[in-house]
């Protein structure tokens, strides 16, 4: 008995050193601050952090990928209260987040990013070149939906599920059901966590239409459909890296360049496949990263 | 319904476990670390808080009944109410899982001290041993039964209630609970919730040996 | 704003505790407090009546036996080791392809393992460390086993199986709005819409009121347990409750 018990202290201890060894950083040829990323919690955010800090740790820079979590509130938050660096949002999230009242087309991403960019400014952080990579909002009903457009629904009577912060948003719920914009009656409302819950539960039938992202690889495997926004509620969104502006001044322009150019190689189809390889065929974002990277000619630098 | 998924997402599929060990003992390591850290704050505290309470009568009520108050209070909502004052960060996990173990704690630790039979801490004192050193080498010993039961409930609930503290981005089992959940992958969701406890009924294991070990003379009573 | 008399109340980002407490709307409507409350102490209601349903009896059945010492301390163990979470949200797509909804089968299965290990370990450890002399006693006057159990042991036991009835109901009303989470509303849906529209109102409101609900459920048991057990049996309590390893 006191042999094991001494052989169980002893096999704590060496967890807690381990534990104590695991805290160090793996260094690099880096001349310039730690440039934190911080994905939110769902798998496209998760890869696409994986896909910058990957691509910058290729470059050189002294990258520390995060945990994710959270959603955006936590990303803007974690920017301005330094503890992240980096991180890459869709612009039209970012709008109805920061400026939810601006009298602006919301349907043009430039006009999106002339709003936004001066609130981060005057926070330290600034907005760079957006990707033409888009993840938009989705008004998604089952395939033998007769509707074709979100005007339809109103005479439906359907049960609408979404996240809890679609009902207090403008562009989300508020849009939907504002007379003077889609102007739906739903027969009910369901609060659902964003992610795979929307898609299962709009299978099952407990509702009959949700909102989601325009890249839900299940929209395809399911046979869902996305409905038309015929009376433009929904913003843009594109995807765009916002980074700390003193790691970016102390980087330099070559860090800014390098953003930009992989900013720019994004597709929306990429965005697509790699939540079709996340969610369906249920791989690692890192590897799905790591090969994008790798075939776009993008880490052998 | 989701034929094309359910194909391929076993219960358990082996070789992500074996694939993805790293995260999987990082997790593992990130989950005993605030497990032990939890256990480590609320224990300081609670001997704290039990200490007043034994030394001042009218001490004791309130200082349950706040510790009571404490435990009824939702985690999900309490790691939320503190993300805005400190971040998605270590002490935002740990403070609220250390405040959940002291219910459990303090009242171990008070039924400990209250259990000592007045006549063995009057013949301690009769003996010539100073307060200070009654407590320790009589009191403490006597107390310990009831102090490793209560770390033992703490560690055993501390140890699932770390799983909560993935939605603040602190790592642990948790995570793979909840990266199963955003991708209805059910591997990492069954690791996560198997390992979680596992963990705990070994460290409650440990804590029981450790116990019995350090309280050889209970051995015949049993636990 | 919304015509529709069931529409999710978006409550203002900037209003403040009191006054959202003391708005007739946040109490009344599909919505309200007052209807969510109703929804979470309906459920609890039912998962600590079947959780005793289950628990009692057997526990006792066993202590009385003096049978499954060591399977019932294990059982108890890995019941509290249980992320409740986990377990409801692992159930949640199983009960969505079977068509039985979001609720509250998998809700009601999680916070049923999360009562079980209080109310066995207390009734067992209770009945089991009735002391031998009185059972003897009671043999011995010709008392037969039936009698035994439910008029002697469980009589005896009834203030410890109520501290395990207390912890249980306190911890299952404190859980239970992890239902919100998983498409169900109750008193969670405060503190879940306040984090998903980041108002802090809403989730300190809604932490307090659960909070206050377990409160006041810790309060209702410890009168039911006044008016039920036998004044003699209340001072054997604390003798028996923490020295036996139950929960108390």
């Amino acid at each position: 008995m006191r042999r094991s018990a001494g052989v169980l202290v002893i096999a704590v201890a060496t967890a807690m050193l381990a534990v104590a060894a695991c805290g160090g950083d793996d260094g690099g040829d880096a001349d310039g601050p730690t440039i934190r990323i911080r994905g939110q919690d769902f798998s496209e955010s998760v890869t696409i952090a994986e896909v910058y800090g990957q691509f910058l740790r290729g470059r050189g820079y002294d990258v520390e990928l995060l945990t994710p979590a959270g959603f955006r509130t936590e990303a803007i938050d974690g920017l301005r209260n330094d503890e992240i660096d980096l991180i890459i949002d869709y612009i039209g999230g970012e709008l109805t987040a920061l400026a939810p009242d601006a009298a602006i087309d919301a349907a043009d991403p430039d006009a999106i990013i002339a709003t936004i960019s001066p609130i981060h400014e005057a926070a330290g952080a600034t907005v760079l070149d957006y990707s033409p990579a888009v993840d938009g909002d989705a008004f998604v009903v089952r395939g033998d939906s007769e509707a074709r457009a979100i005007s339809d629904v109103a005479g439906l009577g359907y049960v609408f599920g979404a996240a809890a912060a679609c009902f207090e948003r403008p562009q989300c719920f508020l849009g939907y059901t504002n007379p003077d914009i889609y102007g739906i009656e739903f027969a009910d409302t369901v609060t659902i966590e964003f992610g795979p819950l929307l898609g299962e539960a709009l299978a099952a039938g407990v509702v009959d239409a949700v909102v989601w992202n325009t890249t839900a690889p299940q929209i395809g495997v399911e046979g869902f459909r996305v409905l038309d926004d015929d009376r433009g509620l929904h913003p843009a969104q594109n995807i765009a890296p916002i980074i700390s502006t003193a790691v970016l001044e102390a980087w330099g322009s070559g860090l800014r360049d390098a953003l930009n150019e992989l900013s720019a190689s994004i597709t929306t189809d990429d965005l697509v496949a790699w939540n079709i390889e996340t969610d369906i065929e249920l791989r690692e974002s890192d590897d799905v990263a790591r090969e994008w990277l790798e075939t776009k000619g993008l880490l052998s630098q | 319904m989701i034929a094309p998924l359910q194909a391929q997402n076993p219960i358990i599929r082996w070789s992500w476990f074996i694939d993805e060990w790293d995260q999987v003992q990082a997790a593992l390591v990130q989950h005993l670390e605030l497990t032990l850290l939890a256990l480590g704050l609320g224990l300081l505290l609670s001997a704290a808080l039990a200490t007043v309470a034994l030394r001042y009568e009218r001490g004791a009520p309130p200082i349950t009944a706040g510790a009571a108050a404490f435990y009824t209070i939702p985690s999900v909502a309490l790691f939320g109410l503190l993300v805005p004052y400190t971040g998605l960060s270590r002490a935002t996990a740990v403070l609220p899982l250390a405040g959940y173990t002291l219910l459990i704690l303090i009242t171990a630790i008070i039924d400990g001290f209250r259990s000592v039979p007045a006549e063995v801490r009057e013949a301690a004192s009769g003996m010539g041993m100073s307060p200070r050193r009654r407590v320790l080498t009589v009191e403490l010993p006597l107390a310990l039964p009831y102090i490793i039961t209560g770390i033992r409930i703490a560690t055993v609930s501390t140890v699932g209630l770390v799983t909560v503290a993935a939605i603040i981005g602190q790592g642990g089992l948790g995570r793979l609970i909840l990266d199963g959940l955003r991708r209805a992958f059910w591997t990492p969701m069954t690791i996560g919730a198997s390992l979680s406890i596992l963990l705990a009924l070994m460290l409650d294991l440990a804590i029981y040996r450790l116990g019995a070990a350090a309280t050889p003379w209970t051995r015949r009573r049993g636990a | 704003m919304i015509p529709l008399p069931f529409a999710q109340a978006a409550v203002p980002r900037g209003i403040g505790l009191a006054e959202w407490l003391v708005d007739v709307d946040t109490w009344l409507g599909r919505d309200g407090i007052l209807s969510s409350g109703l929804d979470t102490v309906t459920l609890c209601a039912a998962v600590m009546g079947t959780g005793m349903l289950i628990a009692v009896p057997s526990a006792a059945l066993l202590a009385h036996s003096r049978r499954g010492e060591l399977t019932a301390t294990a059982l108890v163990t890995l019941g509290r080791a249980v992320p409740t979470f986990a377990v409801a949200a692992l159930l949640v797509p199983v009960a969505l392809r079977r068509g039985w909804g979001f609720e509250p089968w998998p809700i009601f299965i999680a916070l049923l393992l999360l009562a079980l290990p209080p109310l066995y370990l207390n009734t067992y450890t209770a009945i089991r460390h009735v002391e031998g002399g009185v059972v003897d006693a009671a043999r011995a006057m010709g008392i037969g086993e039936r009698t035994l159990l439910l008029r002697v042991e469980l009589a005896l036991a009834l203030s410890v199986i109520f501290t395990g009835i207390r912890v249980a109901a306190v911890q299952v009303v404190a859980t239970e709005p992890i239902r919100a989470f998983l498409g169900g509303d109750g008193l969670g849906r405060y503190v879940r819409d306040g984090l998903g529209q980041n108002n802090d109102t809403l989730i300190i409101g809604g932490a307090l009121l659960i909070a206050a609900l377990a409160a006041t459920t810790s309060v209702a048991v410890s009168v039911v347990e006044r008016l039920v057990v036998p004044h003699g049996v209340r001072r054997l309590k604390q003798r028996t409750a923490a020295r036996r390893g139950s929960v108390g």
